[in-house]
């Protein structure tokens, strides 16, 4: 079974950036690792560091017990889908594959097995250089799965796949972790680190959140989504009356969006709330967090954009101005009073 | 190590750029051979500043194009590594070997034979020139020996001035009695280009200051201070090409023992591999 620790992790550049700070953490075989954090958080630093690519400040991280470049033929053990990862121009997808092949004493036939996977076999005998970005990255993902290894680190994988690659790309990676897995454990460790949240909440069953080179949390995605803080959200035309009864009770209400949200509870207290005050409601629902909501209250919403509603006119947040309020909209079912997900 | 040995050479030849170098070889010598030995005016002779055809000069002129091969060899040494980081496979390479000087020396080893071939190349196509003009008859002297010298003469004087004194030697024996030098040497320029390109590590400045070190600034140095100069790599490799000058009188540089050059080139090749391998090689790729 395969091991992966990172103990005290820490990388600077130069004298004042510190990339990675001290970082511990354990990845898990038999499911997805989700390694989360805004632009800058320092995940592709800590990947790389665990492939051997970057050298550590200080602390390690280790496979089994060793050093990345201590492993003997470390394509046979660690597959990795990096982004910033090269293609000679000129060479064809199945030399580029022939090439690791060759360094890790694999088959030729193995080469076709691999891009057959991805779906690349046509295109295996033409130059990388007129590969699209998608094409690039299953190209990638052929060369990470050469030597079957048990443990894939990929950063940021859903990068220029479309819609169907993304899909196929979830259910192979939750099926390649998963087996040999057992209920006493086993199977293997697949990492991967990704921005794009709703993304990852489908496929990860670990999380490891990052922020400015930071553990901010780590552990299963349900025990931290259940741990997690539940809202709900009503409409009413009696808005500032619900608002104002809410205060009363203490509880933390505010409106948005034509909509009362209050955090931390659920429809059972609300409502009684609303029947004493005879207020009048159209429409309430209620949620538990979701992972994005989860992140941006751990990593205090730094840089994130993604997957916001378009601003009004003129009403633009700069990159950096700061956290959004948690967005519970996407979770609400309208109409569905009490109704969780 | 095999298998990395193996992997170095398939990447040479499954990228154009390669087979790119070998075709540039042949064809600057050939067409520059040609053109230097059909020049008009050269078969009247006599007049000022025009060498006449079958003269030791001219002789020096149409084969010194040979020495093409040494610079192509420093330039294919040099992209042979920085080719890796122009194109980031160097993730990949780093990925399925993390031992970083052991790509060195697998490269230094593919560079090494990659050289020889554009050495062996140029000694043949030389031997084609050479032929070509004997059959060609443009001019009595033109005899097979003739060119046989001449070919060994430019090898030599192109870069210490030496000039021909006619001796009598078969042919063949003139010819393969500089082959290994050059073979050798252009093999020992590869693997200088290569640890130039890992020090340096950026594709266009390695090349540039290869070629310039070698074109430019070691003929300066060997003007000013001739004991300097002949211990630089561009001198070691001549020394090492001249194997046998004592057939031709006169020169007026100073050159190394044959085995000196050769020691002295790898002195630069490995000293120029480690340095880059323990310094910049061994740098953060992100």
């Amino acid at each position: 079974m395969p091991t992966i620790q990172a103990r005290g992790l820490t990388k600077r550049f130069g004298a004042d950036v510190v990339a990675v700070d001290h970082l511990d953490f354990d990845a898990l075989p038999g499911g997805v690792t989700g390694f989360l954090g805004p632009n800058g958080a320092g995940k592709t630093t800590t990947l790389r560091m665990l492939l051997g690519l970057v050298t550590p400040t200080s602390g390690s991280v280790l496979i089994d017990g060793h050093r990345y470049r201590d492993l003997p033929n470390p394509t046979m053990r660690v597959g990795a889908v990096l982004e910033a990862s090269g293609f000679h121009p000129a060479r064809t997808a199945r030399n580029h594959l022939k090439l690791i092949a060759k360094v890790a004493g694999l088959p030729f036939s193995r080469v076709d097995e691999c891009l057959d996977l991805v779906g690349l076999s046509e295109a295996g005998d033409r130059a990388v250089g007129g590969f699209s970005m998608g094409m690039r990255q299953r190209l990638e993902l052929a060369r990470a799965m050469l030597g079957k290894p048990d443990i894939l680190v990929l950063d940021e994988p859903a990068n220029g796949l479309d819609p169907q690659g993304i899909a196929w790309l979830r259910d192979f990676l939750k099926l390649y972790a998963s087996e040999g897995a057992t209920q006493h454990g086993g199977g293997r460790i697949v990492i991967v680190s990704s921005h794009l949240l709703s993304e990852a909440q489908l496929i990860v069953d670990d999380v490891i959140v990052l922020t400015a080179g930071r553990l901010a949390a780590q552990g299963r995605l349900q025990d931290l989504l259940a741990g997690s803080k539940r809202s709900v959200r009503v409409r009413t035309p009696d808005a500032a009356r619900l608002v104002q009864a809410l205060h009363d009770a203490k509880l933390p209400a505010l409106e948005r969006d034509g909509y009362v949200v209050c955090e931390g509870v659920t429809p059972e207290t609300v409502a009684p709330i609303m029947v004493e005050n005879r207020i009048a409601v159209y429409e309430m629902g209620s949620s538990t967090e979701s992972l994005e909501s989860l992140f941006f209250a751990l990593t205090g919403g730094e840089g994130m954009q993604i997957g916001q509603a378009a601003p009004q006119t003129g009403d633009y947040r700069r990159f950096n101005d700061g956290p959004q309020a948690p967005p519970a909209a996407p979770s609400h079912s309208p109409g569905s009073v009490g109704g969780q997900r | 190590m095999t298998r990395l040995l193996n992997a170095e050479i398939r990447k040479l030849w499954t990228i154009w750029s390669t087979l790119v170098i070998f075709a540039i070889l042949v064809v600057i010598d050939l067409a520059f051979g040609f053109g230097l030995a059909l020049a008009p005016g050269g078969r009247h002779g006599g007049t000022a500043g025009i060498v006449p055809h079958g003269s030791s000069q001219w002789f020096v002129n149409v084969f010194s194009v040979l020495d093409v091969s040494r610079l192509l060899a420093l330039v294919l040494g040099v992209l042979i590594i920085t080719g890796e980081y122009r194109h980031k496979t160097v993730t990949p390479t780093f990925l399925a070997e993390p031992r970083r000087g052991r790509i060195v020396m697998a490269k230094s080893g593919v560079g090494f034979g990659a050289g020889v071939l554009l050495g062996a190349l140029t000694m043949l196509t030389g031997l084609v020139l050479g032929l070509v003009l004997v059959s060609m008859k443009i001019h009595s002297c033109l005899t097979p020996v003739g060119v046989a010298q001449g070919m060994s003469l430019a090898v030599c004087s192109a870069h210490h001035g030496a000039y021909y004194v006619a001796t009598t030697h078969n042919m063949w024996h003139e010819w393969s009695r500089i082959a290994p030098g050059v073979v050798l040497g252009t093999g020992l320029f590869a693997i200088y280009g290569l640890g130039l390109g890992a020090l340096l590590k950026n594709q266009i400045v390695a090349i540039v200051v290869g070629l310039v070190f070698t074109l430019v600034v070691e003929s300066i140095i060997g003007a000013i201070w001739p004991t300097i100069g002949e211990y630089l790599p561009g001198q070691a490799a001549t020394a090492l090409e001249d194997a046998a000058r004592t057939n031709f009188g006169g020169g007026t540089t100073q050159l190394l023992p044959w085995w000196g050059g050769a020691i002295m080139l790898l002195i630069y090749g490995i000293a120029l591999a480690f340095l880059g391998t323990s310094t910049t090689l061994r740098s953060d790729i992100t």
